[in-house]
């Protein structure tokens, strides 16, 4: 273990102290308030809208509508394609294209007054029969129109309909919406013609790109500050209109406009994770050999935006099994688009196929991971490549032993503690590991500190602990000596934070740029008389003093040399890349969650008394925040299996719950007993740190691994998401 | 919000007399749910009249009855040492609403004005009979998943959301209020009311009336009680169906039971027929069973509600196991 | 474009705008008795907007973080929103605005609140400690150093909600067990699933005795 595997999380102290500056948080003089005002119905046009009392209300500098917006240049593009990453132009013209698409930008002086001017606005509508209802637009379906939507197949197309057993089923999951902490919000000022944005974003170089998309001018002239988000989860990924908004106010006013979403606007109008259909074929022998898997997938998208995620691509890799087929097709909607929410598609997936493969355990009366077991992948059949590295037996094996899966009987609801009905499940989870081109720059300060300087964000995984860890750990300084700069346009470029990738692209970035740094010090330390006719490979740098390995007392500290060599500083900024070594091999994380369920089947009542997450990440760069991390996507996905969906009532194409009072997510009492165990070895293909990725990874096949132990326990096998009681009291019989 | 006056009532008696002068003036308490409902533009008041100055937050036990004042928090009155004694089933209803930070706002009082959380109700773009009288009720052929299963009319089934509501009716409570005509006594039973035609209005309280406490009168209840929370998970969440249960039992023979039960009706629901039914006899599940069958009588459901019709006489018979056996 | 303008000058009494109903109701004769002279002569222009603004406001006296503070606020602004709006404190949350998940949590004369469903003019010398009042420079409260400790939180956002409900809850004797510590924390909500570890936090401070 080394000294930098358990560090606190570096910005900590900021945090508990509420120092921490998030978006919306800037103090920034003069500015003013502004919120949009939605339409109330799905579809249609606007006939009239009555501004006329809000811009009366006392306070109110501007109210912009379609019919007096001064529109972007980006927006003349015509689109002709409906390809993801145009986002709805918002106030481009009097088109209504979903429930609480906004309608009105009201900016006033004050918070309150804004408020009320904005309650005051009132519209009347063309209105057009709408469309919110995945299962009744089925004549809708189309695939998606790149590469990524096409169908799979390997082997014989739909072989599982040959097999000696059979299972074929359906699965549903709702719409699930993100929800992080933090509103979404932005506070927008014009320097010019030169935009500065505040704002909630997963990727400062991405948001960079959108605005200057939309105003015709050049992403380097965009500045963005994302220093601090109160968790995003995939909300972030996008550029939304309401942040064009409050730039077109901005620019209106001439004046910074502050703009917070309302918790019922995070349901409408910044993604969801897809209310998406699937359903499943396996085909076994007797004695328990996948020989055909097919997984189909329908999912909802915008009318304007065509959305997909990797919904059946897990199936293609994670069980050795020689005939496979996938097809992924979409749905538009009267909505606005999905967007990724954490493990996206996988966690849906696995939701489909990690139950479907507990589903043919019992018809094969196997023991689940006993029947995984029997088609594990020794490599990964899809890309025909070996794996960089897999721990997942260790995952099943370390998840067991935590959970006492030797207590499970196969029998559902033969064990019981008390009056509870006791259960057993767990779900395999899998995503890849990637690496985007990440540059950093790193800096010995005159005062010996070291700073580290990237664009990417840290939404909450603690990336900027993680950069500290390298960084310490590769220049041998004390943690408190390594200095962040990120989440800020101006730095060198980082990727967007998200698909578990932040650790394995700026983590890389970090160690590279580290490297170099301590490369060029000693450098310049071989030019020092202290180490006349010492070679560089013989000299050491640890704890800010340089070295020489056979003479103790030939040594210099790093501070004494930059100010002998009058030097402000010493710096490397490098851009770093995958090697290309890594592309004859598949590497993905792996996950395993276990859960041991209690259920009352009088009341429906599901207790999750224990849960094990298990995970091969590669190398665990920081065990503390990856627990967290861990912990954290275990909960998020004991939402997604036992209360999280958005309910519409399709008479109006509105959703009905969208509030934290109604939406349920999990809170503390839900969460009984939680446990973490990673295998923590390192992948010696993925980076320099041999790391994999986790932040997926910690939610992926949780939902399958509750609704595969609440079968266990009950015997009833929920098919559709989430699992609320009235789905476990209606045919269970006592 | 609208921007509105707000004065601070010095006594009951002002703070009536105040109201009666304004056609659209509230009292504010706790103000957890009147603030809710105010930046939701469902309610709009002129004026505001906050009577937390009023000397009515003590707990005082009386001869024969407790007199809980209207303006207790119901973090006070959850966690007083006496009522916990002698009223452990109102007890247990606070403290299974809501969280902490609102036990700690929320009066008695207040509570007992809590708004339905029925989701049209609050959308003011939707139609509800009870905000908006005559727009139609949105719940009924749509979302209504939290929704009545008795007493319900054509015009509204909404539920009220009240936990402490349903302890107080088990408990055969009086409210006392205090108007421009004077002070009365309203049973507790009958505060709230049923929809009928008026889903508007929530209860028999009349124009400018102000709540000035409870009472209980005394009981044997103290022991065998439970008040058993159903709902989507753990804690903070509405009941989909709750139940309250007061057993008086003597060798397992029930000498005097009171059953209620929340989130199935637009007011709390006692449960007087199984309560007549059970008393006198022997503690059983079968006895449990049936009374909870009885207490089903009349119910009704609306589509994504049908499940309270299994999940209530499983509570009941639940609330009743439980309490028998403490 | 040029229509909407032209309807725009033809408001009538009509349908004026709401501060003047406003002043109405709120007796305009009377009030302006009472009204400071200065701010008659003041306001040239718009001179009833002035007044009006005048008259919507309220004094208040509030105590924040040990710091007296004498304002006059519109009564319908929430403590939250004068935390973080005009007193740039920042650092208690708006994570919903309507009392659903606890981010807003300060403490108000000792008991934890939100302060989101708190009308302000409510809270006339009201004592408040919100999360920057914890911390003495440096020197942190035990609870936040346990927060660091045991990493309870990711993003941070619920955090100062998380730790004013987590003192109070062992304040309040609701610290006994890890059962109870979850029972009594669920009144705010964690997103990033930081709960095993808030738990490990409180139980920790609860443990060590410390005066809070």
């Amino acid at each position: 273990m080394s000294k930098t595997s358990n560090i606190n999380r570096v910005d900590g102290f900021a945090k508990v102290t509420g120092s921490a500056t998030y978006s919306a948080e800037y103090k920034t003089p003069g500015v003013v308030y502004a919120c949009l005002v939605g339409s109330t119905i799905a579809k249609g046009r606007i006939k009239t809208i009555d501004t006329k009392k809000a811009e009366w209300a006392p306070g109110v500098l501007a109210v912009i509508t379609h019919l007096n917006v001064d529109k972007p240049v980006g927006y003349q593009k015509a689109k002709d394609k409906h390809n993801f990453g145009q986002p709805l132009q918002i106030f481009k013209d009097d088109s209504v294209l979903y429930y609480d698409q906004p309608i009105a930008l009201v900016i006033a002086d004050t918070f309150e007054r804004m408020q009320y001017a904005a309650s005051l606005i009132k519209a009347d509508y063309f209105k057009e029969e709408h469309s919110t209802e995945l299962k009744k637009a089925a004549d809708k379906e189309k695939k998606v129109d790149t590469d990524k939507g096409n169908d799979y197949h390997r082997g014989i197309q739909d072989g599982y309909k040959n097999a000696e057993v059979i299972l074929e089923a359906e699965y549903t999951i709702p719409t699930e919406v993100h929800n992080p902490m933090e509103l979404a919000n932005i506070i927008a000022k014009w320097e010019g013609n030169k935009p500065i944005l505040y704002t909630k974003s997963q990727g400062v170089e991405g948001t960079r790109k959108s605005v200057a998309g939309v105003f015709g001018i050049q992403a380097e002239d965009v500045e963005v500050h994302s220093e601090y988000l109160g968790g995003a989860f995939g909300m972030g990924l996008h550029t939304w209109p309401y942040e064009i908004a409050a730039l077109i106010g901005a620019k209106k006013l001439n004046r910074p406009v502050k703009l917070v979403l309302h918790r019922e606007q995070m349901f409408t109008n910044v993604g969801f994770r897809p209310y998406t259909i699937q359903k499943m074929g396996l085909g076994a022998t007797k004695a328990g050999k996948l020989t055909g898997l097919t997984h189909e997938a329908v999912a909802m998208t915008s009318s304007y935006e065509d959305f997909m995620e990797g919904t059946v691509n897990m199936s293609r890799f994670i069980y050795d099994c020689e005939n496979v087929s996938t097809r992924y097709r979409i749905i538009p909607l009267d909505t606005c688009t999905p967007i990724w929410m954490r493990g996206p598609g996988e966690a849906t997936g696995s939701f489909a196929l990690e139950c479907a493969m507990d589903e043919m355990a019992y018809k094969l009366n196997l023991d689940p991971i006993e029947f995984r077991k029997l088609n594990y992948a020794e490599k990964d059949l899809e890309q025909n490549k070996p794996w960089s590295s897999k721990y997942l037996l260790e995952c099943y094996e370390g998840g067991m032993e935590r959970i006492g899966w030797k207590n499970r009987k196969n029998e559902p609801g033969s064990v019981k503690e008390g009056n509870w009905l006791v259960g057993y499940g767990m779900g395999t989870g899998t995503f890849g590991c990637y690496r985007s081109p990440t540059s950093v720059k790193a800096k010995f300060l005159p005062d010996g500190n070291l700073v580290l300087q990237c664009s990417v964000n840290d939404m909450g995984p603690g990336t900027a602990t993680m950069m500290t860890a390298i960084g310490a750990e590769i220049t041998g300084l004390p943690v408190e000596n390594v200095i962040i700069e990120m989440g800020k346009s101006g730095l060198p470029k980082g990727p967007t934070q998200g698909g578990s990738a932040t650790t394995s692209s700026v983590g890389s970035a970090v160690h590279d740029s580290c490297n170099l740094l301590v490369s060029k010090a000693l450098e310049l330390a071989t030019q020092n008389p202290t180490f006349k006719g010492i070679a560089i490979t013989d000299l050491t740098f640890a704890n800010g003093l340089i070295a020489a390995k056979n003479d103790n007392s030939k040594s210099i500290a790093l501070t004494s040399l930059l100010a002998e060599n009058k030097l402000e500083g010493l710096e490397v900024e490098n851009l770093s890349k995958g090697a290309e070594e890594a592309k004859k091999y598949s590497i993905y994380s792996f996950s395993v969650h276990f859960v041991k369920v209690l259920v009352n089947p009088n009341l429906g009542k599901i207790r999750l008394a224990h849960v094990v997450s298990c995970a091969d990440i590669g190398t665990v760069i920081n065990q503390k925040t990856s627990a967290g991390q861990m912990y954290g996507g275990a909960v998020g996905g004991i939402g997604m299996g036992l209360m999280e969906a958005l309910e519409i009532d399709h008479r109006f194409g509105r959703p009905i719950n969208n509030n934290f009072a109604d939406y349920h997510v999990p809170v503390n009492a839900d969460i009984e007993k939680q446990e973490v165990f990673f295998v923590n070895k390192k992948d010696p293909i993925s980076n320099p740190m041999g790391t994999k990725g986790l932040g997926e990874t910690a939610l992926v096949g949780m939902a399958p691994a509750i609704a595969n132990a609440v079968f266990n326990a009950t015997g009833k096998r929920v098919r559709d998401l989430p699992i609320t009681l009235d789905k476990i009291i209606e045919t269970v019989k006592v | 919000m609208k921007n509105f006056q707000i004065i601070r009532a010095l006594s009951s008696g002002s703070a009536v007399t105040n109201i009666s002068k304004e056609s659209s003036a509230m009292f504010i308490a706790g103000g957890t749910n009147l603030v809710d409902l105010m930046k939701k533009n469902v309610t709009a008041p002129d004026k505001l009249i906050d009577i937390n100055g009023l000397d009515l937050k003590k707990i005082e036990f009386l001869k024969g009855k407790v007199s809980i004042g209207a303006l207790a928090k119901n973090s006070q009155v959850a966690e007083d040492s006496s009522i916990k004694e002698k009223h452990p089933l109102l007890a247990l209803a606070l403290a299974a609403g809501a969280s902490q930070q609102i036990r700690h706002m929320a009066t008695v009082g207040g509570n007992m004005f809590q708004k339905t959380r029925c989701s049209y109700y609050y959308n003011t773009d939707m139609p509800c009979n009870k905000r908006n009288p005559k727009s139609g009720c949105g719940a009924i052929g749509g979302a209504n998943r939290m929704h009545a299963i008795f007493g319900a009319s054509e015009s509204c089934i909404a539920v009220h959301p009240s936990d402490m509501c349903v302890a107080l009716a088990a408990l055969d409570a009086n409210v006392l209020v205090e108007g421009p005509k004077g002070k009365r006594q309203i049973k507790f039973t009958d505060f709230h009311r049923l929809p009928g035609n008026t889903p508007e209005k929530d209860t028999t309280l009349e124009n400018k009336e102000l709540i000035t406490s409870v009472e209980i009168p005394d009981n044997n209840f103290t022991k065998n009680v439970h008040y058993l929370k159903v709902r989507d998970r753990t804690s903070y969440a509405f009941a989909l169906v709750s139940v309250a249960v007061a057993l008086d039992l003597k060798n397992n023979v029930i000498n005097n039971v009171r059953l209620a039960m929340g989130g199935v009706a637009h007011k709390p629901w006692r449960l007087t027929e199984a309560e007549e039914f059970l008393k006198g006899k022997t503690v059983s599940e079968e006895i449990f069973k049936q009374a909870a069958n009885l207490a089903m009588k009349g119910a009704k459901s609306y589509g994504d509600n049908d499940f309270k019709l299994t999940l209530a006489p499983n509570a009941i018979t639940e609330a009743l196991t439980i309490a028998a056996s403490k | 474009m040029a229509s909407k303008k032209t309807d725009q000058n033809k408001v009538t009494e009509n349908d004026s705008n709401s501060r003047r109903d406003f002043i109405k109701k709120s007796g305009l004769l009377t009030a302006l008795a009472f009204t400071p002279p200065s701010l008659v002569m003041a306001s040239e222009n718009k001179w009833d907007e002035k007044i009006a603004e005048y008259l919507e406001t309220v004094p208040l006296s509030i105590e924040v973080n040990g710091k007296m503070h004498n304002l006059n606020i519109e009564p319908r602004t929430t403590l939250l929103d004068l935390l973080r709006e005009q007193l740039q404190l920042t650092g208690t949350k708006k994570g919903c605005d309507h009392g659903q998940c606890g981010a807003c949590t300060v403490h108000v004369n000792g008991t934890r609140i939100l302060s989101c469903l708190t009308l302000a003019t409510m809270q006339q010398n009201a004592q408040v400690t919100t999360i920057e009042g914890l911390s003495k420079g440096k020197k942190l409260h035990p609870m936040q150093e346990a927060f660091i400790k045991h990493d309870g939180f990711q993003c941070g956002y619920c955090t100062p909600g998380q730790i004013m409900s987590g003192i109070a809850c062992i304040k309040e004797g609701h610290a006994n067990s890890r059962e109870e510590i979850r029972e009594y924390m669920s009144g705010n909500i964690c997103r990033c699933g930081a709960y095993h570890n808030i738990v490990d936090a409180i139980t920790e401070v609860k443990e060590g005795g410390k005066e809070l």
